[in-house]
């Protein structure tokens, strides 16, 4: 089990270290073949002046010629058989070389792969269990970015890992120390100019992403103010206002041109700097590679003095770009672990609502008490504003309870109670007499049927959205259930009847039909309690007024929670709640609050008498 | 190539600048080409021992490096103001076109799909038209220029390269097509993933309570299980780019040494070979970079055809027609609207309301009721001439409508509609937006009047508080705002949709007295959610499938016994 993102990599070790060690094969052959040429062009050198092959070279060619001088002689011309045998070897190096590396470039995609995806199954695992208040602490576009974007980071932080945490640097630091072995001084140009391009690359680079974040901001004030101007086509037409817009858009592009200029201007500097400072070190490297010449007559060891200057070459471009691949794996490495950071973040939450252990169920009779609230306060912070204060009430089995408020009144929080997707901050919730938190968890969800505010419908058929609420429901039960939400006589016109597709969100359906739909899922079980949270708003009031009382016929023995800022959707329950600024500000049936709570009574009265719709 | 007219539009006032960057692109790519030719003639010079001129040609090449760089900034500043110059110009047209086309083009396009248009397939197109400049440009150059200046060394091994260099071009585009194929694959998957975590974390409360978790885990599990599959290719794939690279140019490296190593050994005998160990190093190097320029002009097709796709989709919406208005006259002070034989429909073959005939004369009230759904706003559209009838005629004062201009009809206006409108800015800006020249007194007064002074003095900024689209607002504050904006233009008809949405019942009161002070003395048209706005409306018109099948007034239409009636009755069960 995954519990932290370092977790992952500890299932993938050996591939960590094999990886990359793979990839040193490749970079020794890269640093060696300049080193063959130039012994080639020595050896060369030596045998057109029929002076000794070895003669005049360093310790580092003369292991190399030795080498090659152990394969005899291919042809008869010395200089093409040392050519030969030399690009021989060089080939091989390259080919050898190559394959080492395209394992290790196998291993890295494999192991990134899993590694993204074992971190990625884990939290989303995490997420779906975590609670309503722990999940409002990130929101959950965070939380989204932090699933699909951050595990990807992740993932690619892996990838350059094995590829280029040991080649990059090996590469060089090989380069240098060969540039010191064949000359000293051409060894400290390196030392010098190595820093020198990392400062210059690192520095544009980090201030021109700080900057990007700029522009990405510039950019979204013309996507809102493309979106604001397209959902307001109309009134800016009806305003005729099309020439102010049209300026106001156009100030805010011309902001965006001036940021995002000014960070081309900034990016355009790195490479004129890099390919100056490289210029200019390859004009010391000929300076000093080539100082000793004038001095020297012999004609040998001034050949071997300039192949040094070519291999030299060689290494300072070689050092060049595994410095710009450098500069690229410490921002891939840097982002990877803001991001893991941010994902162990969630792995870090510890989940509030749990099971119990040990937690048993149990059922109940009629006229026992399904909800107990014993002086119940809610609030999402710690020590925050209490969004519910000091409820007192109770539901029996089987009887209807109806809590009618305003927007911010609480209604949805005290759901939310009920159904636990949040514990009491102070009091006790008791379902059938016993803590709510003692409940088996997964008994409790089963007991209770919920349709939430906004009706939701998942990406599918009709059928497998029923089946949601429960797997092994038959057909009959489907149709039943479909007919006492009323959703029956829509869904009954599809050719293919329950199997009709649902598109992402339910957006092929009106607004009314989710809503249908929704209860019906809610209505594939028979649990011990329905709890309607306002999920009939889009229905005309007849059609609202047959779906209550088809499921108050069926379901008898199932308690009712209805919440609605209709007084006529909730006039006929057994319990009325009335809510106002997180209290109940009263409670009792219809008849009881139209005599004694005036907000009750006036709320009933304008709606009474303006609703036409 | 039509399609490509437009571009050469946006290109066409930058011909001196793109001129201008032409020539720094050639000055850099020479000036950096030429050093290994110099580097090498350094190292001839020295092994004859001709000190001056190795110095004289070391000189000049720190020279001309500096002289690279210097063109070499231009050159990508230049690049970057090119491109950014253009997309600005095509972005101002694009929000231009959204401005001047029918709402019906806009109705028909979506709100995503056109943003999309404007911020994302733009950066595409900036991305392709920098990357074509940059390193487009710069390729060709380099690949150029390098074969000239190999070619300036020794024609024999250049020929040799010249050779070699399919072997380049070959394996790059390879990879790069084999590599694409996969990336679209995985992206596909990926955005499969996205769509079941995005819609299992946004109704997570749901999936807890049906308990259902597992069964989203699974599915997300399982499409992962495809991912490693996919993925890994994708990425081993695309892992392939930088080896097959130094494979191929360390083979090139090889077999250019091994034979510059055999001719110099025989140039004494064979002099037309004339080779040398300096000319043998610039080679080197011209080999070692020569695949380069191979590999980014292979990495920027992918961008390039992007850009091409996206440019092509905002040359379709460029192309759209303006919105049509012959009508020229101007009207004000309309004291009676007339309906004569009106038809209208948004489809051709789907007749919506059929020979319409109704006079409204100036303060009358008309209310359109009907379920959900039932078209309620489509006559509103015609009246606005967001859209224009298909038979018949609405006239103004006796005037066809569809001669008035647009501009001067709906100057007569005021609208409020269910979906309030509200930019970001200041409540004042927003309240302002009716009539640009109104004092703060006079938007003040207005909001009093819509009863929105209240809640606005409670504001932290009160009228300078800023609000976005999205937030700040409730939204009845914002439908008060919409009617505040109203109140202020003092217009001759008030178009209202009555619908109040996710409002508490205080709210909603106030709401509702500030639409009975807007409608005071006014002709209005009125998408009626009240039953005092029905019983006093002059007209009523009751609409089902679009269609209007009752009109007449309250008594008349419960008399009627009617589909009025049935809804009306319906409510008080």
């Amino acid at each position: 089990m995954i519990k932290k993102t370092s977790d992952s990599f500890k299932r993938y070790i050996p591939q960590l270290i094999i990886g990359p060690m793979l990839k040193m094969i490749e970079a020794v052959f890269d640093l060696l073949i300049p080193l063959f040429m130039k012994s080639i062009i020595d050896l060369s050198r030596n045998a057109m002046m029929g002076l000794s092959p070895l003669y005049g070279m360093n310790a580092i060619s003369r292991g190399i010629s030795s080498f090659l001088l152990l394969f005899g002689n291919w042809v008869e011309s010395p200089t093409l058989n040392y050519a030969l045998i030399g690009g021989t070897f060089i080939l091989l190096m390259g080919i050898l070389g190559f394959l080492t590396t395209m394992i290790t470039q196998y291993v890295a995609a494999k192991t990134a792969i899993n590694c993204g995806c074992d971190i990625r199954d884990a939290l989303y695992r995490k997420i779906l269990s975590l609670g309503k208040q722990d999940r409002e602490n990130f929101g959950n576009s965070k939380l989204l970015t932090i699933l699909n974007s951050d595990t990807y980071q992740v993932q690619q932080g892996v990838l350059i890992f094995i590829r280029l945490i040991v080649r990059a640097p090996f590469l060089i630091l090989g380069a240098l120390v060969f540039s010191f072995l064949l000359n000293w001084k051409i060894g400290l140009i390196f030392l010098t100019i190595i820093p020198l391009i990392a400062f210059v690359i690192f520095g544009i680079m980090k201030k021109s992403s700080e900057r990007y974040l700029f522009i990405q901001g510039k950019l979204d004030d013309l996507s809102t103010k493309t979106s604001d101007s397209l959902q307001g086509a109309k009134v800016i037409r009806a305003f005729s206002t099309q020439e102010r817009e049209e300026k106001n858009f156009n100030k805010k592009a011309d902001a965006y041109y001036e940021e995002a200029l000014g960070v081309q201007k900034l990016n355009a500097w790195i490479n004129p700097l890099t390919f100056s400072i490289i210029s200019l070190a390859t004009c010391f490297v000929v300076l000093f590679g080539a100082m000793p010449i004038f001095e020297s007559s012999d004609n040998s060891l001034n050949t071997q003095l300039a192949s040094t200057i070519i291999t030299e070459i060689s290494y300072l471009l070689q050092i060049f770009t595994t410095l710009v691949q450098l500069t690229n794996v410490i921002m891939i490495l840097t982002k990877a672990s803001v991001s893991m950071k941010r994902i162990d973040e969630v792995f870090a939450i510890n989940e509030k609502i749990q099971e119990k252990e040990g937690a048993i169920s149990s059922s109940l009779e009629p006229g026992e008490l399904l909800f107990d609230f014993d002086h119940v306060s809610f609030s999402y912070k710690e020590g925050g504003n209490e969004a519910l204060k000091d409820l007192n009430f109770r539901l029996e089995k089987g009887k209807s309870l109806g809590i009618i408020g305003g927007t911010g009144s609480g209604k949805s929080t005290l759901i939310y109670l009920m159904l636990r997707l949040v514990d009491a901050s102070k009091g006790k919730v008791l379902y059938k007499g016993k803590d709510i938190k003692d409940y088996p968890l997964h008994a409790l969800r089963k007991e209770q049927s919920f349709v939430p505010q906004k009706s939701v419908l998942f990406k599918g058929t009709i059928r497998s959205n029923l089946l949601m609420a429960n797997e092994n429901a038959t057909e009959e039960s489907m149709i039943q259930a479909l007919k006492d939400s009323k959703a029956y006589e829509f869904v009954s016109k599809y050719d293919d009847f329950l199997d009709h597709e649902v598109e992402e969100g339910g957006r092929n359906f009106s607004g009314g039909q989710r809503q249908r739909l929704c209860i019906a899922r809610a209505l594939m079980v028979n649990p011990e309690v329905i709890i309607l949270d306002d999920s009939t708003s889009a229905l005309d009031l007849l059609t609202d007024y047959q779906v209550r009382k088809n499921i108050h016929d069926r379901f008898v023995n199932t308690s009712k929670v209805i919440v609605s800022q209709r007084v006529s959707t909730v006039k006929d329950c057994d319990l009325i709640l009335v809510l106002e600024g997180g209290r109940i500000i009263a409670q009792g049936d219809h008849e009881t609050l139209l005599n004694t709570c005036e907000v009750y009574q006036s709320t009933y009265e304008s709606q009474t008498k303006k609703e036409a719709d | 190539m039509k399609k490509n007219n437009r571009f050469f539009q946006y290109l066409k006032p930058q011909k001196v600048q793109i001129t201008v960057t032409l020539i720094f692109c050639f000055l850099y790519v020479v000036s950096h080409l030429i050093q290994p030719i110099l580097i090498g003639k350094a190292l001839d010079n020295a092994l004859v021992s001709d000190f001056t001129a190795f110095l004289i040609i070391l000189i000049a090449c720190f020279f001309l490096s500096l002289l690279g760089a210097i063109s070499d900034f231009f050159f990508e500043y230049k690049v970057g103001q090119i491109t950014q110059k253009t997309i600005r110009d095509i972005r101002k047209d694009i929000y231009h076109k959204i401005n001047t086309v029918s709402v019906e083009t806009l109705f028909k396009e979506s709100d995503g799909n056109l943003v999309q248009l404007e911020i994302g397939d733009v950066e595409n197109v900036a991305n392709g038209m920098f990357s074509v400049l940059k390193s487009f440009v710069e390729g060709i150059l380099s690949i150029l220029v390098t074969i000239l200046m190999m070619f300036l060394v020794n024609w024999i091994l250049a020929l040799g390269v010249l050779l070699l260099s399919p072997l380049s071009l070959f394996v790059s585009r390879f990879v790069a097509k084999f590599n694409h194929k996969y990336f679209k694959r995985q992206a596909q998957i990926q955005s499969e993933l996205n769509r079941i975590s995005l819609e299992a974390i946004n109704n997570i409360d749901l999936l807890q309570t049906l308990d259902n978790q597992e069964n989203s885990i699974n599915q997300f599990e399982n499409q992962g299980k495809v991912l490693r599959k996919e993925g890994k290719i994708a990425q081993f794939s695309a892992s392939w780019t930088n080896p097959t690279t130094r494979l191929v140019n360390n083979t090139i490296y090889a077999v250019i040494g091994v034979v510059g190593i055999v001719m110099i050994s025989f140039t004494p005998t064979y002099p037309i070979l004339m080779m040398s160990v300096g000319s043998l190093s610039s080679f080197l190097t011209y080999t070692a970079q020569f695949s380069k320029p191979f590999n980014e002009i292979s990495s920027v097709m992918s961008e390039f055809e992007t850009a091409l796709f996206s440019f092509q989709r905002i040359d379709a919406f460029l192309a759209k027609d303006d919105d049509i208005d012959e009508g020229k006259e101007d009207i004000q002070d309309i004291s009676e609207i007339t309906f004569e034989h009106m038809s209208f429909s948004y489809e051709k073959d789907k007749e919506l309301i059929v020979d319409f005939n109704e006079t409204v004369k100036r303060g009358e009230k008309v209310a359109i009721v009907g379920p959900t759904g039932a078209g309620k706003s489509t006559l509103i559209n015609v009246l606005m001439r967001f859209y224009d009838p298909i038979e018949g005629s609405i006239r103004f004062n006796g005037v066809d409508g569809v001669s008035i201009a647009k501009k001067n009809l709906r100057k007569n206006y005021g609208m409020v509609l269910q979906e309030t409108w509200i930019f970001s800015g200041t409540i004042m800006e927003n309240v302002r937006y009716a009539k640009a020249d109104a004092s703060d007194e006079e938007v003040i007064d207005a909001c009093k009047r819509a009863h929105a002074d209240t809640f606005i003095q409670t504001l932290p900024d009160g009228y300078q508080t800023k609000v976005t689209a999205k937030a700040g607002l409730s939204e009845g504050e914002r439908q008060m705002i919409t009617i505040a904006r109203v109140m202020l233009l003092e217009p001759d008809i008030v178009i209202l949709d009555e619908a109040t949405s996710n409002v508490d019942t205080r709210t909603e009161k106030l709401i509702t007295d500030a639409f009975d002070q807007l409608l005071q003395g006014k002709t209005s048209i009125v998408i009626a959610h009240r039953l005092s706005t029905i019983k006093n409306a002059d007209l009523i018109l009751v609409l089902k499938d679009g269609h209007i099948i009752e009109q007449g007034n309250h008594t008349s239409l419960l008399a009627k016994r009617g589909f009025y009636y049935s809804m009306y009755s319906s409510q008080f069960q």
